[in-house]
């Protein structure tokens, strides 16, 4: 019994051991690119270039330079004062998991920029876990070269993981480097409109781009421990193109944004309001424009009920009491029955107009719709004790009739 | 007062013929030393604002080696000033430079709390001094700024272990400029936990040499017989021991009492726990502090009961005076009690072992020990606690009518002059290394011929990559996967699966949603403290069980009421061992030795009611719960019929003969595995195979036996840790050297009919066990 176990784990041995074979095709081959001398070892880099008007699904990408980069770092809080389109590094990373920590590798980093008329996205790539010192080596100096780095998830991710390999390695890391992570004004932007925020989602459904046989990205670690120990180069084909995709789609991202804070964008009515929501903390009545924009562009159901209670809000607070009922008297007519709109319209009646009777008439149609939905009992309460307040001040004194 | 009570104790014809020994430890005057002239003045400064003017000679001493770089372990006894030995050189280091860091692990959080408060005290006036503990309940959004701000971190091993270290790059600051390591309450890593801690320290080493640190280790320790021994394998460096205290200590009385016998014709005693009660009323009655101990978390809430209304129907009626202490209360009541302890607010505590580790609840008169702890070094510990620095003090020790504490009681020679226990680790279990090697590769790659303990790295990271967790890359093995390997070992057995207590008594009437939550149980003791119609006590107030939810996708709780009754309930359980995988065998002259997987089985199958005070049994009930399983490795060992039929043709004289084996072998083979005797569990049975449904039943292993069609009596020992980490086929290898060291300590043990020491106390296993086992032993080494 012992014996064969051990042979099978000294066959298991030689197998794993073996040297890469002859015959299966070289990585070089497969993903294209060089061997790069960095002074830390050698390195795969794969280097491409893509002219400017280039489009990444429905977007080119020189919109990254036609970008206001200022308002775009204003809405998504970056704290720098100027990003300039041509010192931007976009950066994506593949790596062994999402685990974190210092196990975990970046053993593809992909990094894109504007040089002159194109746009270049060089993939550095480790071929054994040995040459993370010749990977960190080529990055750094696009760090140091950079004004700005832009990620999806960065903040969360990618950049934390490479500092942790920076340290690791006792390098410098360039922690005030200003950061553009797409991400968090995508979710502002976006929420609401699809299922979830990923990077996918939006390529799909923003850029318009259909990516061929795209690797799940869960499956990506496990493909690369397979090069380690097989290397058989095809399968890692897609994962470079993997990368490749997310670096041209953070620039083509960043070109919507441009386009979309720029003068007069067409836009549909979701991603109005979405703009809406991005503009909002930083210049209300931009937000509030973006805000009508999307109701005028026919948004519905629910996304434009969120936008009239949004906009009758800052109405109210600026004393436009007008806009304001007209909103909350569309809001109140919602299916399913929200409280909230019938209780600014009673307040409305109740204390700005002094309408005693228009404020009971709301109040009662308000109570029967919230019984109908077997609203909270403390929806009821309010609405019961507000009722019983109104009806004394129309001196109606009737206990029976306020619940 | 003190004094005369003592006395009485002795002289009075109610409680004299039950005190069976008594210890006198005479005062011991204090030893100063002057401030070292190194010291900061500052320092000196903090001293002298908290009343120190000089210091005891073992904290000058613990200064000096400190200071010529040497790692040091102290060892002296409670409240001897102990935390000064490590934070005084701390302190100066971090006075005196501003990079410098230092890194304080305590086994529990709660722990690092109460020094954390302490240092607070002694460094108000000293600005440079940023403490912070780090641990599970540090909120996630200030973790960074921990790690950014503090220059004294306090935290736990399993913080160490799973948060720390694979994040060691954001603490690279610390560890650039990790001065002194700080380990309190060294006892309590023996074992597996211990061997666990060893192997952290091991990667806290290669990580303190990736950044060019090379801390100094400061240990505080209890009494147990090799503590330079436990810090020098604990943490792979030379150590000093330090074990003379300068700290003075009042006159001490130790008494053994024996609860008298009220019933001669059957030899029953009266209740240790009345008779615990009695006692600690008396004490309190004349405003003496006493501190009772209680050997589980139902006698504690018992004995509190018992006591309160006992101190109340005298004085004021306020029984605020009597707290109760334990596992299972919530936090804010356990530092309520810690504070009004030290404030001197309340006069008496009842308490689990959960006080015998060091949080500081000031000083107390009397310890009263309800039932024999387990342990010498238990014993020492939890007496400790009683004795001021001038003054008389005394301990208790309350015999239960179990056979072991019977033995001790009648045997003070035995009780007083057994060593406390050693405490044994193994670092190179291959389990729990080849674990530790993994979280290694994952925080720095692993280089083939660097040293990680005594085993040869090479051998176990060429397994790891063939079992696809690590890659090998030039002369550097690195993680190769995805997973973060610190989340996959515990470094205790216990889970973290707690059920919360929810009073529901005024939820119907006030109509809240509110969850009012009184206490939590963990997963282990939960089916026998709060089976429905189970009486659960929090500070001996009753509540009865309605409804304990513990299904696997329903959240754990156990919802109660509020009751007035005057009994409390106690589980009854059974137990048992059944065979599930055989993975290999030896025949050897007069026995069958196996080794393989084993299911381990405990049922809570009922409950008694007992009255309060009387303790009479005042009914019962059934429980309808699952039985808890655990599956692991075992060795086991069958005796050959024939062999039986040598020793002896009295089934009921083999059985005994039997158990004692077990009990030998249980408590022997921790010194030959370098492990703790929780570690392992141990059992009586026979070779019956797990089927399914295989249930656990009241019957005692003796009438199964008796009872058994077929005898074929097995002994099991078993890895208490689920799924084994090794120790039972280490015992299936050395079990023929095992047996002969059995015999050899028998024939040694100077007692007549069995002991604590050998096969088990006398009463335990019957008079001629001792003999029959012997006999047996011959028999399996011949």
């Amino acid at each position: 019994m012992q014996s064969l176990d051990d042979l099978r784990r000294i066959i298991r041995r030689i197998e794993t051991r073996r040297p890469p074979r002859a015959a299966a095709e070289p990585l070089e081959r497969v993903v294209g690119g060089e061997l790069v001398e960095t002074g830390a070892g050698s390195l795969l880099v794969v280097r491409r270039e893509y002219p400017l008007e280039h489009r990444h699904g429905r977007v080119p990408l020189d919109g990254v330079r036609r970008a206001p980069l200022d308002v775009l770092a204003r809405v998504a809080r970056v704290e720098s004062e100027a990003l300039a389109a041509e010192r931007l590094l976009f950066l994506d990373t593949e790596t062994t998991g999402l685990a974190g920590g210092t196990g975990t590798y970046a053993f593809l980093v992909g990094a894109g920029w504007i040089e002159g008329d194109v746009f270049v996205v060089a993939q550095h790539f480790m071929r054994d876990l040995d040459e993370e010192p010749a990977l960190l080596a080529a990055l750094a100096p696009l760090l140091e070269r950079a004004g700005g780095v832009v990620t999806f998830n960065g903040a969360g991710f990618d950049l934390p993981l490479l500092e942790t390999r920076f340290v690791l390695a006792r390098r410098r890391w360039p922690a005030t480097l200003p950061h553009l992570d797409l991400l968090r004004p995508s979710r502002r932007v976006w929420t609401g409109c699809f299922d979830d925020c990923r990077l996918g989602t939006l390529e799909r459904d923003v850029l318009g781009l259909a990516r061929e046989e795209d690797v799940p990205g869960a499956l990506i670690p496990s493909l690369y421990f397979d090069w380690l120990r097989r290397r058989r180069a095809a399968p890692l084909a897609r994962v470079f193109a993997h990368n490749r995709d997310d670096v041209l789609s953070l620039a083509a991202l960043v070109g919507w944004f441009g386009a979309a804070l720029g003068a007069a964008p067409a836009l549909r009515a979701e991603e109005w309001a979405g703009l809406g929501r991005l503009w909002e903390p930083v210049d209300l009545e931009r937000g509030l424009g973006c805000y009508r924009s999307a109701l005028e562009a026919g948004l519905a159901g629910e996304p434009a009920h969120w936008v009239r209670l949004r906009l009758a809000w800052w109405e109210k607070r600026a004393a436009r009491w007008e806009t304001a009922c007209a909103l909350w008297d569309v809001a109140r007519q919602r299916e399913l029955f929200d409280p909230r709109p019938w209780e600014e319209l009673a307040k409305f009646q109740e204390h700005r107009a002094r309408d005693f009777a228009a404020a009971r008439v709301v109040v009662t149609d308000a109570l029967d719709l919230a019984r109908a939905a077997g609203a909270a009992d403390g929806v009821l309460a309010a609405f019961g004790h507000r009722l019983g307040r109104i009806e004394r001040r129309l001196g109606l004194h009737d206990p029976a009739g306020a619940s | 007062m003190l004094g005369e009570i003592l006395d009485d104790l002795l002289i009075s014809a109610s409680t004299g013929p039950c005190i069976t020994a008594s210890r006198h430890f005479p005062a011991r005057p204090p030893v100063y030393a002057p401030f070292p002239a190194t010291m900061d003045p500052r320092i000196v400064e903090a001293l002298r604002a908290r009343g120190i003017e000089q210091l005891y000679s073992h904290q000058a001493r613990a200064w000096d080696l400190v200071q010529s770089g040497r790692h040091v372990v102290v060892v002296t006894p409670t409240a001897s000033g102990k935390t000064l030995c490590y934070n005084l050189p701390v302190l100066q280091a971090l006075v005196h430079q501003p990079d410098a860091r230092a890194l304080y692990v305590f086994p529990t959080k709660a722990l690092a709390q109460d020094q954390l408060a302490e240092l607070e005290q002694l460094a108000k006036q000293l600005p440079e001094m940023r403490m912070f503990t780090y641990d599970g309940d540090t909120p996630q959004d200030a973790r960074r700024a921990v790690r950014g701000r503090a220059n004294l971190v306090l935290t736990n091993p399993d913080m160490l272990h799973s948060g720390i270290l694979p994040h060691h790059t954001k603490w690279a600051v610390l560890f650039q400029n990790l001065k002194y390591v700080v380990i309190d309450e060294l006892h309590a890593y023996r074992g597996v936990f211990g061997s666990h801690l060893s192997n952290v320290l091991r990667r806290l080493h290669r990580i303190c040499a990736h950044y060019g640190s090379t801390p100094q280790f400061i240990m505080a320790s209890a009494t147990i017989a090799n503590p330079g021994e436990l810090a020098a394998r604990l943490t792979g460096e030379d150590v000093d021991e330090l074990a003379e205290s300068g700290a003075p200590s009042g006159d001490k009385t130790f008494l053994c009492y024996n609860p008298p016998v009220v019933n001669p014709e059957l030899g029953i005693r009266a209740p240790y726990l009345g008779e615990t009660a009695k006692l600690a009323i008396r004490l309190l009655r004349e405003q003496i502090a006493t501190i009772v101990f209680a050997q589980s978390r139902l006698s504690t809430e018992v004995l509190l009961t018992a006591i309160k209304s006992g101190v109340a129907d005298r004085a004021t009626g306020d029984s605020g005076l009597v707290r109760g202490y334990r596992g299972g209360y919530l936090p804010n009541r356990r530092r309520e009690v810690e504070q009004s302890l030290r404030a001197g607010d309340v006069l008496g505590v009842v308490s689990t072992n959960a006080l015998e580790l060091g949080v500081d609840i000031g000083h107390l008169d009397v310890a009263v020990l309800a039932g024999y702890p387990g342990t010498i070094a238990s014993l020492w510990q939890q007496a400790g606690r009683a004795g001021r620095r001038s003054g008389p003090s005394a301990a208790i020790l309350v015999a239960t009518s179990a056979p072991l504490d019977q033995f001790m009681v009648t045997h003070p020679d035995y009780l007083f002059g057994t060593p406390p226990e050693h405490a044994r680790v193994n670092p190179d279990n291959p389990f729990i290394l080849a674990n530790h090697l993994k979280c290694a590769a994952f925080e720095l790659p692993l280089v083939a011929d660097e040293p990680f303990g005594r085993t040869d790295v090479r051998k176990l990271a060429a397994a790891l990559e063939d079992e696809g967790l690590l890659h090998r890359a030039g002369e550097r093995y690195h993680w190769a996967s995805e997973t973060y390997p610190a989340d996959h070992i515990s470094l205790r057995t216990v889970t973290t699966d707690n059920f919360v207590v929810i009073d529901t008594t005024h939820r119907d009437a006030q109509q809240t949603k509110k969850r009012n939550i009184i206490a939590e149980v963990d997963w282990g003791s939960a089916f026998a403290t709060i089976y429905p119609k189970a009486i659960y006590l929090v500070e001996s107030v009753p509540y009865e069980v309605q409804e304990l939810r513990f299904r696997e996708d329903e959240e754990k709780v156990a919802y109660v009421k509020r009751v007035n009754v005057d009994y409390f309930t106690d589980a009854v359980s059974a137990k048992g061992v059944w065979i599930l995988q055989r993975f290999e065998g030896r025949e050897q002259p007069g026995y069958v030795a196996e080794q393989g997987e084993v299911l381990v089985a405990e049922k809570v199958v009922g409950f008694k009611k007992i009255k309060l005070g009387t303790m009479e049994n005042v009914g019962s009930g059934n429980v309808d719960l699952p039985q808890q399983e655990m599956q692991t490795t075992s060795a086991w060992l069958t005796v050959a019929p024939a062999t039986l039929a040598r020793v002896s043709r009295s089934r009921e004289e083999l059985i005994d003969g039997l158990r004692a084996v077990t009990y030998l072998l249980h408590h022997l083979a921790p010194i030959f595995l370098l492990c703790d005797v929780r570690d392992l569990g141990s059992w009586l049975g026979d070779t019956t195979p797990a089927e399914t449904g295989a249930v656990a039943t009241r019957e005692s292993t003796k009438a199964r036996l008796m009872n058994a069609a077929e005898f074929n009596p097995t002994i099991y020992l078993y890895d208490s840790h689920a799924g084994g980490i090794g120790l039972a086929e280490r015992v299936f290898e050395i079990l023929p050297d095992l047996l002969r060291r059995g015999l050899e300590t028998l024939a040694a043990c100077p007692c007549a009919f069995g002991c604590p020491s050998c096969v088990g106390p006398v009463n335990e296993v019957g008079r001629r066990a001792k003999a029959t086992a012997a006999k047996l032993l011959r028999e399996l080494t011949a």
